[in-house]
């Protein structure tokens, strides 16, 4: 549906369906290029057509690029709109916070990198304001924290405002090893382009390459074999495995539980040797590609996934059984970062953080793609919303994955068809989505080719983007100290936002 | 009792003894943590090495810190000294000074140094830091002084010597387990263990004693770091001196006890921070009934 940008927000409420259609993803485009404006797209999920609404606002070359802001009535749009501001100078007006979102205080103001206009090498250098949002009051203090953490993670600034102990406020300040991969791309051929994609961060690598690739093989019509789809979803379910099973010892290292943070980084130790037996790497890329998988699971190798797969079983159940009997955790992780489900509803949540609060969503049931039609498997939704209510998700996941990943085993057996499908022809100038469910919740790619067939646009919504802005909500009212369990609980990813 | 100069000459051994071996026993807890973890850890010795690192590295100190940020750090490690010549010689002389007010005033003084130069640089996990050392220490205080209430109503002494237990009996009364088990909660607390504090973590949010030390580097962040592990010791064998009911030499005494702690590190994970008041209550409450027992 096309729009005139001063009718957007309307389109946009109605598109919504009072909220129960969300906010999948909005993003800008400059069509300069080939003879169009600019563009805002907005994609709503409608869940009784399970597929993608999409609603283009269209903005003439040389006007102002005003409009009217979704996000009084769409919170969700929130950050996709301060993003547009930073990367294409679009305004969206009445917006409650326009402050940067991406482009920090080391750019000048009038720098909109995703313009066609503006070229990659360009030295760029300059000032802006980019202010904290913090509380002011009486016996109030603000505690900067990072971006340089004491653990070997990504760069992230927090900036909590105090009352003692309690957190009144928290605001994030991300983005800070912004790779510009989405202009990096415009221009590259798809199979260029797909290396690029795969490394957008390491723990949704395989996510991320079947968004792109089911967006490209979109344009070109052809169906991906059976037994690459089957190959493909064990990747997929693998690597949702090895970041659960993780992502459980690493909510334990939150409160110093020391024995289930060993026993969790063994198991996904004992999952990435999985993946490099399959792909080479510890991380599955290079695994799938465009039109199907590049390696074979072989017999010898589906004997010892099964095997792996045996053993990290029933370790993760004495994992969840030890949890189950620690009362100090179970302590500490219930009630503890609280997301209830209207917040959940109103940021468009996706993944664990949104199944926990009683959202239940999940891209594989919701958005069928490949064979998840046909296998079967549990959606796990819990209703506290709490940090527990996250673990015990993952865990039911962890579980639901393993059963999926034996069922594909054993249709692989069955199954003689290709790896691949052979040559892919893509339509050029046609929009054209890609969603996967993720460790963290779906994930989606947007993609046009331009008349050579390179990269016109590439747009990547990775999960940890709608889920951000969830984390400054949810350690409202706890106190400083329970900060990391509840990070922790959500286990966002900097370089899917640094993308 | 008059002071020999052989008195003296023993309590600078006792002193010197506990010194040299205090990173040993922190390395015995740290391997034996890891070995209860399914880790191999590293050497027994590996606090030696990281004392040595940090003494061969330089002292940054920014333009906002006054004196007290160099002088805390030698009022730690001196308060804890001074603490561990007060311990019952263990080479069997009768001489001691100063009762158990003045050992535990003079470790408060050290921590109190601690404190004002978690202030004084004045960044924010610092003011953390500190605060919640106070917290944890005023709760702390009392349950201590419960503590030697009990051995003192036992013993008829408040001097460390006079309130040691005799090494050859058992004392295996229930007032004697109690104040063992609460002791022992009591000692986790004072010296930053799991459930009150984590050690190991790097999480700067939700440290306690580490939080006052983030700013310390070079040689003054080693004198921390040794006078943290001789406090550890002191309150090891002031735990087996006083307070384990077994017949057993002292430096099993003081292994056993090392081990406790690191099976406690495994088993516990860290609570709440508002919940540790529920933990010193309760040890307050054992020390109570073992009043009342005894």
């Amino acid at each position: 549906m096309k729009v005139k940008p001063e009718g957007l927000r309307g389109a946009a409420n109605i598109c919504s369906r009072g909220g129960r259609h969300p906010l999948t993803a909005m993003f800008g485009a400059d069509e300069t290029s080939f003879g169009g404006g600019y563009a805002v797209y907005c994609l709503f999920e409608n869940k009784e057509k399970h597929d993608i609404d999409i609603l283009k606002a269209e903005f003439d070359a040389g006007s102002d690029l005003h409009y009217p802001a979704l996000t009084p009535v769409l919170p969700a749009a929130a950050w996709y709109e301060r993003e547009l501001h930073d990367m294409f100078g679009f305004i969206p007006d009445d917006h409650p916070d326009l402050r940067p979102l991406v482009l920090h205080e080391t750019y000048p103001e009038d720098f909109h990198p995703l313009r066609k206009c503006v070229d990659i090498d360009a030295d760029v250098r300059g000032e802006r304001k980019y202010e904290m949002a913090v509380s002011h009051g009486d016996g109030l203090f603000e505690v900067p924290v990072g971006p340089i953490h004491a653990g070997i993670i990504e760069p992230g600034h927090f900036r909590f405002s105090q009352a003692g102990e309690a957190i009144l406020q928290l605001d994030a300040k991300l983005f800070f090893t912004h790779r510009g991969i989405e202009k990096a791309v415009e221009g590259k051929t798809p199979e260029e382009a797909l290396l690029i994609v795969e490394r957008i961060c390491g723990a949704c690598s395989v996510a991320n390459t079947l968004s792109y690739c089911q967006a490209l093989e979109k344009l070109s019509g052809q169906n991906v074999p059976r037994r690459a789809w089957l190959i493909r979803t064990i990747a997929a379910e693998l690597e949702r495995l090895y970041n659960h099973i993780g992502d459980t010892g690493n909510m334990c290292a939150g409160v110093g539980f020391a024995p289930v943070i060993s026993m969790g980084s063994r198991l996904k130790e004992i999952l990435l040797r999985c993946n490099e037996a399959i792909a080479g790497n510890r991380f599955l890329r290079g695994l799938i590609v465009p039109g199907g998988v590049k390696y074979d699971l072989t017999e010898s190798l589906c004997t010892e996934l099964t095997v792996a797969l045996t053993k990290v079983e029933n370790e993760y159940n004495d994992i969840v059984q030890i949890i189950a009997e620690q009362d100090g955790f179970l302590n500490r992780a219930k009630t503890t970062g609280i997301i209830s489900k209207n917040v959940a509803l109103d940021l468009a949540l996706v993944g664990v953080g949104a199944r926990a609060s009683g959202v239940d969503c999940d891209c594989r049931r919701d958005l069928p793609y490949g064979l998840y039609a046909e296998l079967p498997f549990n959606v796990i939704t819990k209703t506290d919303g709490d940090v527990y209510a996250r673990l015990q998700v993952r865990m039911g996941e962890v579980a639901e994955s393993i059963t999926l990943i034996r069922k594909a085993l054993k249709l692989l057996q069955q199954d003689d068809s290709q790896l691949h499908c052979g040559e892919l022809a893509y339509k050029t100038l046609t929009g054209s989505w890609g969603i996967s469910e993720s460790a963290r919740g779906s994930n989606l790619h947007w993609l046009m080719l331009d008349a050579d067939g390179c990269i016109e646009r590439l747009f990547i919504r990775s999960a940890s983007y709608p889920n951000w802005p969830a984390l400054t909500i949810a350690v409202q009212g706890d106190i400083i100290p329970d900060f990391p369990l509840i990070n922790k609980s959500f286990e966002l990813c900097y370089a899917c936002l640094d993308r | 009792m008059a002071m020999h100069i052989y008195d003296l000459g023993w309590m600078l051994a006792q002193v010197l003894l506990l010194l040299c071996s205090a990173p040993l026993v922190a390395g015995i807890i740290k391997k034996v943590k890891a070995l209860l973890q399914n880790r191999i850890g590293s050497s027994i010795f590996q606090e030696y090495f990281d004392l040595y690192k940090w003494w061969q590295k330089p002292t940054i100190l920014t333009p906002y810190t006054s004196l007290v940020f160099i002088i805390a750090p030698l009022v730690y490690f001196a308060s804890v000294v001074v603490a561990a010549a007060m311990l019952p010689n263990f080479f069997g002389t009768q001489f001691s000074f100063g009762d158990v007010f003045v050992f535990i005033g003079v470790l408060t003084l050290g921590r109190f140094f601690m404190t004002l130069s978690s202030l004084d640089t004045a960044t924010a996990f610092g003011g953390m830091g500190g605060s919640r050392e106070i917290y944890i220490s005023v709760l702390a205080e009392p349950v201590i002084l419960l503590a030697v209430l009990v051995n003192a109503l036992r013993s008829g002494s408040t001097t460390l010597a006079g309130m040691a237990l005799d090494f050859q009996a058992v004392y295996l009364s229930v007032a004697s387990v109690l104040t063992c088990i609460a002791f022992f909660c009591l000692l986790l607390a004072e010296n930053g263990r799991i459930p009150v504090d984590n050690p190991d973590t790097h999480l700067e949010l939700t440290m306690i004693h580490e939080c006052m030390l983030l700013e310390y580097s070079g040689r003054l962040l080693a004198v921390i770091h040794w006078a943290s592990m001789l406090k550890t010791l002191v309150f090891l064998v002031l735990f087996s001196l006083l307070y384990l009911p077994l017949s057993l030499p002292l430096a099993v005494k003081v292994l056993l006890a090392a081990t406790a702690v690191s099976v406690m590190e495994t088993l516990k994970n860290k609570m709440r921070l508002f919940k540790v008041r529920v933990y010193l209550a309760a040890a307050g409450i054992l020390l109570l009934l073992a009043i009342v027992a005894q």
